[in-house]
């Protein structure tokens, strides 16, 4: 009112002007009406808009002070860039060596639509890929479909080849590819891979699920080193005595951790199917079955290990217990008769020194039929052995165990298992009578699984100890390795052909374990159908080929496996492994 | 007044508005790097695999052995050349006095063919070598006779090992 009044008392004011009422003027009738509504809608309008800010300020509050939900709802947008995991995961060796690893390999892909000029980019791609068949390729460019395979899996060089053409419509597919750097080093063991990495044998096959999607590798407890020594000397026994395979392992017979595993011929784990370079007449199954775990066979004599144990173990007999081999033992059309004859009663040393089929038979039927059946199986020897590769063999064993089967086990006849096996069950008799499985995945050192006992601490140390006669005086002399204590037995079999056994085909193998005094690793060596040669004197049994080789690789792999060599002739060796029955006695060469 | 305050939300309201698109825009070139770097990353994360797959081909045993035979020829460990203490190490045997000690220092290095003999032996011994070898000059025995072991600064390992067990 003041101002209005004040405007009013203006005298300069204009004439025409009229101040404007500063009174609120409160309408009547309608208008107020109208006045009304608008407030109401003013009103709630304002009240929505409250109501989204507060919402908009509970949800502030929530991400800051609560955490805001789910931490990959807040990085979801950032994620526009990740490392695809690889589909498989590395294998290493238990050093660290990469035995197989994805990488990634691009694939050449053509969208023929939107090729311009065929015949040019045939001549080109021709000049990067030599092998390509150009015909088949302009046939694909021309098919006037909109997706055709080049090639799949180029090098980084080809692939930048291919890009340095600069034809339109060929494109790039990121694929990934398993390489196996050692090659047919750990073939075997490893296995490989189809086009589109699924695994197709070997711990690849064995493992599958295991790899697939993992990002850490895979550590096995294979040693790259051993691996290699061990397969040398095989191939140098194959090519020694011309045989026609081999297998061989190392393991820790504390931990049941296989060390090495080799199976002769082998292949190429990269190009599986490629005939071998050096070797081009070997067929490809024979170079892709695993002798190690998949193989079957008559071990022969160094199956006499068991029949020795499980007589000691259930006390049909003691190391002094005697048996009369003078004479073959005839039974149904069968002649047990003794390859290194004595012709006299012998001492179980003796029997397993000189290798006595005779005396192993006499042993197995003093103790039984359901006793020897019971004692293979407590030792697993007649279940397919338990693995990580996917390969493994099925036992053969007598449905009915008849005396004949008795004693033809007994020395290792008649019952055909995988060297694994045998392998798993004598680490048991040598390590202090406790079975442990067989594993390729490498334990966390000092880790010693549990097991199961199969045969008592006292039969183990009365087997080590004559495990060592033989190396020392029977048919193993030449497995001796000075300072590592070898002990072990030889095995010489002869192979099943149609119905009968053949007298030329020979299957040779050797178990030793050292130190013998105290037992770290088992070294198993096989091979098939060794033909005699000069240096060998006209032999081909495992005295004279798989002994000396196991002894070369104890040489070698002993300082690696950091194994201290000890003076055997030592007081302390001596006492640990003297047989009580042949002291004083003189020991017959065999 | 009215007009002032009016001003300063718009002055506000624009800042805000060019802060808030700023900021926006920083973040989006940020995202951008980190997309950038991290494709750079993985790029150089797949090279690495390739390397070390390399890696593992070109140090395989093959190779390796192939190369040792071309280059160093070295072989396995024999168990002579492994001894699990110091002790366990021949001493070497001290050189017997010798008249002319030029050529005695000379021989020093050489291995000696009573190596394997421990050094208390030797070293009763060798005073009385002089009078049973045939006499080269008529100058008395140089201070070696008197003393074996001069203890002089040691050469080699084997020499202070010696020099460690004479003195005991």
């Amino acid at each position: 009112m003041i101002a209005v009044q004040r405007l009013d008392e203006n005298p300069c004011r204009p004439r025409h002007f009229k101040p404007p009422p500063c009174v609120a003027i409160i309408p009547d009738g309608p208008a107020k009406q109208a006045l009304e509504a608008c407030r109401s809608r003013l009103l709630v309008t304002g009240g929505l808009f409250a109501l989204v800010f507060a919402v908009v300020a509970l949800r502030v509050v929530e991400i800051v002070a609560v955490g805001g939900g789910t931490a990959e709802s807040q990085i979801a947008r950032f994620r526009a860039v990740t490392e695809p995991a690889p589909s498989h995961a590395d294998i290493l060796d238990r050093n660290g060596n990469v035995l197989a690893a994805t990488l990634d390999s691009p694939s050449l892909y053509a969208n023929p639509k939107q090729i311009v000029d065929a015949t040019e980019a045939v001549n080109k791609l021709v000049r990067v890929f030599p092998t390509l068949g150009a015909a088949e390729v302009y046939a694909k460019l021309t098919s006037g479909k909109s997706f055709v395979w080049i090639r799949r899996h180029l090098t980084p060089a080809e692939q930048y080849d291919v890009n340095q053409l600069g034809i339109p419509g060929l494109e790039f597919e990121h694929e990934e590819r398993r390489v196996y750097p050692d090659g047919d080093l750990t073939s075997h063991v490893v296995g490989y891979t189809g086009i589109d990495n699924a695994g197709f044998a070997g711990v690849e096959r064995g493992l599958d699920d295991v790899l697939r999607g993992r990002r850490e590798p895979l550590e096995l407890s294979l040693d790259l080193r051993l691996q290699y020594i061990l397969r040398e000397e095989l191939q140098r026994v194959i090519d020694d005595f011309t045989a026609k395979g081999g297998a061989g392992l190392i393991m820790d017979v504390n931990s049941g951790e296989i060390l090495a595993m080799t199976s002769l011929p082998d292949f190429d784990p990269n190009r599986p199917t490629a005939p071998d370079p050096e070797h081009p007449s070997i067929p490809l199954a024979d170079r892709m079955f695993n002798r190690a775990t998949l193989g079957v066979y008559e071990l022969g004599s160094i199956f006499k290990i068991f029949t020795v144990a499980m007589a000691l173990d259930c006390g049909t007999a003691t190391v002094g217990s005697t048996y009369d081999a003078s004479h073959p033992i005839r039974i149904g059309r069968f002649t047990i008769s003794d390859y290194h004859g004595k012709h006299r009663v012998l001492s179980v040393p003796e029997i397993l020194m000189y290798s006595s089929n005779i005396g192993a038979a006499r042993m197995a039927v003093a103790a039984g039929s359901q006793t020897q059946r019971e004692f293979l199986a407590r030792l697993g020897l007649l279940k397919p052995p338990k693995i990580e590769v996917s390969e493994v063999g099925t036992p053969h064993y007598p449905a009915k165990w008849r005396e004949v089967n008795v004693m033809t086990i007994a020395f290792g006849h008649g019952i055909s298992v995988t060297p694994l096996s045998f392998a798993t069950a004598a680490a048991a008799l040598v390590n202090g009578g406790i079975l442990r499985p067989a594993t390729l995945v490498k334990l966390p050192a000092g880790y010693e699984p549990r097991g199961r006992r199969v045969i008592s601490a006292k039969t183990s140390e009365q087997m080590r100890k004559l495990m060592r006669l033989v190396v020392e005086h029977g048919t193993g002399t030449m497995a001796a390795a000075p300072g590592y204590v070898v002990g072990g037995k030889t095995g010489t079999a002869d192979k099943v052909s149609g119905r009968h056994y053949a007298e030329r085909k020979l299957l040779s193998s050797f178990v030793g374990a050292f130190p013998i005094n105290d037992p770290k690793y088992l070294v198993l060596t096989m091979v098939d159908e060794p033909h005699p040669n000069k240096q060998s004197h006209g032999y081909a049994t495992a005295g004279w080929t798989v002994a000396p080789a196991t002894s070369r690789i104890i040489q070698r792999i002993a300082p690696l496996l950091g194994v201290q060599p000890v003076d055997e002739s030592s007081p302390e060796v001596q006492r640990a492994l003297m047989v009580e029955s042949l002291q004083g006695k003189r020991i017959e060469a065999y | 007044m009215i007009k002032l305050s009016t001003l300063f939300w718009l002055v506000l309201a624009s800042a805000v508005g060019f802060a808030m698109f700023a900021v926006k825009y920083g973040v989006q070139s940020l995202e951008d790097e980190l997309n950038r770097t991290k494709r750079a990353i993985i790029a150089e994360q797949h090279a690495i695999r390739a390397d070390e797959a390399e890696w593992a081909y070109l140090t395989r045993p093959e190779t390796l052995d192939e190369m040792n035979r071309r280059h160093l020829s070295l072989g396995p460990m024999s168990t002579k050349q492994l001894r699990t203490s110091v002790t366990d190490i021949p001493l070497r045997a001290v050189a017997p006095a010798v008249e002319n000690p030029i050529v005695a220092v000379a021989d020093q290095p050489a291995e000696s063919p009573q190596s394997s003999i421990p050094t208390s032996t030797v070293a009763s011994i060798s005073p009385e070598k002089p009078t049973d070898g045939p006499q080269l000059s008529k100058a008395p025995p140089p201070k070696a006779s008197a003393k074996p072991v001069a203890p002089r600064r040691p050469r080699s390992l084997d020499e202070l090992i010696a020099q460690v067990a004479a003195s005991r």
